[in-house]
């Protein structure tokens, strides 16, 4: 059980890493972005290729570096911020709603398709492994101790992401990007640079996607396309909307709601007599069951409480004072 | 029989049956201004309808019907349940696009629970292969095109000649026009998703029985593509997105087959979806009205 509560809580922590990352661009900025797990996916992947040892046969991979955990997800985020800027710099350029969204789909499996295809780069379909806890060795810790040492390193750095983002949130960016989502030919004419404020907000959310893969790829230790699929998003965008868009406090309440719904209901349901019944039949169903559960909560949500059940709070103007009205002035 | 040619002959089945899917999901969009992610979901249930109605009758005909019908009802479904109060209720494109693919997600893991991820192999009997024109065909393949054909009239014959589809028109062009005419714009809608859903349940049948098998998640693949050809054309355009997924489905066919020095001398049919974004991509970025419309060059809603 303690050991189930470690493994749920590092996950949850990642899980957040990842959730704040993709409110910056669909929370804040206000784009309906799919090519999000993309990121992570290329954080994941480059962290294992500098962490790991040069490929043998018949694996091949390129780099293998054998660098330090921290050096590698650094540089493996800096690497999915590369790719945001390449993918962020032709869709957000004149696209918005649904086509920024088909473009970014288009995207993602361009990198799906890559990833899984072109077998020098990652080992195609066999991916990579072989990244076990990362930094244990050095600090000397046993399976055991090394479990707490990764909960505790990862719910450092969602801490820190956390604060780090609280900042952003209050700061003249994060404002900046929120009159874009609200009217962009408004920020435009109050002199804002629409293209360059989304396209800094966009790059933003995906170095925390690589950084969430980083961790995720040490999490599970290896990295597949069978591990990953660009659709897995959708799992993010609900957390995202049930905690609240825009709101970061919501963002963790969502992570911790869809964390319980998308964990627990897959522990407890085979309980239910029927639904027990039909998981006899196929192995798949629980998982299929969590997924339909994400997608109606999704639908719900999005038609009776769009705001999520912590909405961002909307800066109003305060009144402006009453005018009292000017003394006739005696026209001699 | 030269390859390229073969490759050809196979491109014009494809195409055709992407044709199928493209106008259907054209048409969805033209009465609504939505994408509606969750088209692909109607092939997939039309290819299951199939092919339980198959292995029941025995009769490929029956299989077509009970796919069209079953395609047809998820459609209107889809409309009266999801798409339809979104739109009263004021929602923007974008949000409507996103409930449909959460909706998407609904159904495909629905289709999970009930039948399992497994591939269910479906083929029909293809017929012996012989030689017309410069191809070689199958009776299938002929059989494919044939219905694709009559299919395209007959709805070009509804859409131009009859009072529904002067309504679909009028509703496509300006809604709140056409209600202030005197259409109940609401049922035009929900008409229009059920005839598109005939079409994609019959697209979905079909595609299964050619490509020989399907799973759950085989309308959400196909659906990509068929995206790629509706945006190639012009969204909301019935007869810019059928030449859309001709070319499409020709290049999707003939480009992978093309001895390009990418590993292995020849690019991999996997890349098809590679293949099919990138064009999408410059398409949505040079003509993002589609190839056969003159405008402007930015897309903002």
């Amino acid at each position: 059980m303690t050991a189930y509560l470690v493994s749920i809580t590092t996950e949850g922590a990642i899980f957040g890493i990842m959730a704040l990352g993709l409110n910056v661009i669909w929370g804040w900025s206000g784009d309906f972005d799919l090519a999000y797990y993309g990121y992570i996916a290329v954080g994941a992947y480059m962290t294992l290729v500098l962490t790991i040892g040069p490929a043998t046969p018949p694996a091949q991979y390129i780099l293998g570096l054998q660098l330090p955990f921290p050096l590698a997800v650094v540089i493996a985020a800096v690497t999915a911020m590369a790719v945001s800027l390449v993918v962020g710099s032709i869709a957000l350029r004149h696209l918005r709603g649904i086509y920024f969204s088909i473009v970014t789909l288009g995207a993602v499996y361009v990198m799906y398709v890559i990833a899984g295809q072109f077998v020098p780069l990652f080992d195609g379909y066999n991916g990579l492994s072989g990244l076990f806890d990362p930094m244990g060795d050095v600090l000397g810790l046993d399976y055991e101790s090394y479990q707490y040492f990764f909960l505790g390193v990862s719910v450092v750095m969602f801490v820190l992401v956390f604060l780090f983002m609280w900042r952003v949130s209050r700061s003249r960016f994060g404002m900046a990007l929120r009159t874009l989502r609200e009217d962009e030919r408004a920020a435009a004419a109050f002199g804002r640079d629409i293209y360059r404020l989304k396209l800094k907000g966009y790059i933003l959310g995906a170095g925390l996607a690589g950084l969430a893969g980083g961790l995720f790829a040490a999490y599970l230790s290896a990295f597949n396309p069978s591990a990953w699929s660009p659709v897995e998003v959708i799992v993010l965008y609900s957390a995202v909307l049930v905690g609240g868009r825009g709101n970061i406090v919501g963002v963790v309440l969502g992570v911790l709601i869809m964390g319980v719904v998308v964990q627990e209901s897959t522990r407890f349901l085979p309980q239910v007599p029927i639904l027990g019944e039909l998981n006899t039949l196929h192995p798949q169903v629980l998982l299929a069951l969590r997924g339909a559960i994400i997608g109606l909560v999704l639908v719900l949500f999005l038609r009776f409480r769009p705001q999520g059940l912590l909405p961002e709070r909307r800066y109003v103007d305060p009144p402006l004072p009453a005018i009292e009205a000017a003394p006739r002035t005696q026209s001699a | 029989m030269h390859d390229p040619l073969l490759t050809l002959g196979f491109g014009i089945v494809t195409a055709s049956i992407l044709a199928l899917s493209a106008v259907a999901f054209t048409l969805e969009y033209a009465v609504t201004n939505v994408a509606n992610v969750s088209h692909g979901e109607i092939l997939t249930v039309g290819a299951y309808a199939a092919y339980l109605v198959h292995r029941q009758t025995g009769s490929a005909i029956a299989a077509a019907v009970a796919a069209a019908l079953a395609g047809g009802l998820v459609g209107l479904a889809m409309y009266a349940s999801l798409i339809g109060p979104f739109i009263r209720f004021g929602a923007t494109p974008t949000i409507v696009f996103i409930a449909t693919l959460g909706m998407s997600f609904v159904i495909q893991n629905t289709l999970v629970i009930i039948f399992g991820a497994a591939n269910v192999a479906y083929t029909l009997d293809p017929g012996a292969p012989h030689q017309l024109g410069p191809f070689l065909v199958t009776s299938l393949d002929e059989e494919i095109v044939g219905s694709a054909i009559a299919i395209t009239l007959v709805l070009y014959l509804i859409i131009s000649r009859s009072k529904f589809g002067k309504a679909l028109r009028a509703v496509s062009q300006n809604r709140e026009l056409a209600r202030v005419t005197g259409i109940n714009a609401t049922r035009v809608a929900a008409a229009t998703f059920f005839l598109a859903g005939l079409i994609a349940g019959y697209a979905g049948f079909v595609l299964a029985a050619f490509v020989g098998s399907f799973t759950p998640y085989f309308g959400f693949g196909f659906f990509l593509i068929t995206l790629t050809a509706a945006v190639a054309g012009g969204l909301g355009r019935a007869v810019g997105t059928m030449a859309g997924a001709v070319i499409v489905g020709i290049i999707l066919e003939v480009v992978p087959a093309l001895p390009v020095p990418f590993i292995g001398g020849y690019v991999s049919a996997s890349y098809n979806l590679a293949i099919a974004f990138a064009i999408l991509t410059l398409v949505i970025l040079l003509r993002p009205r589609g190839l056969f419309t003159n405008a402007r060059r930015t897309v903002f809603e």
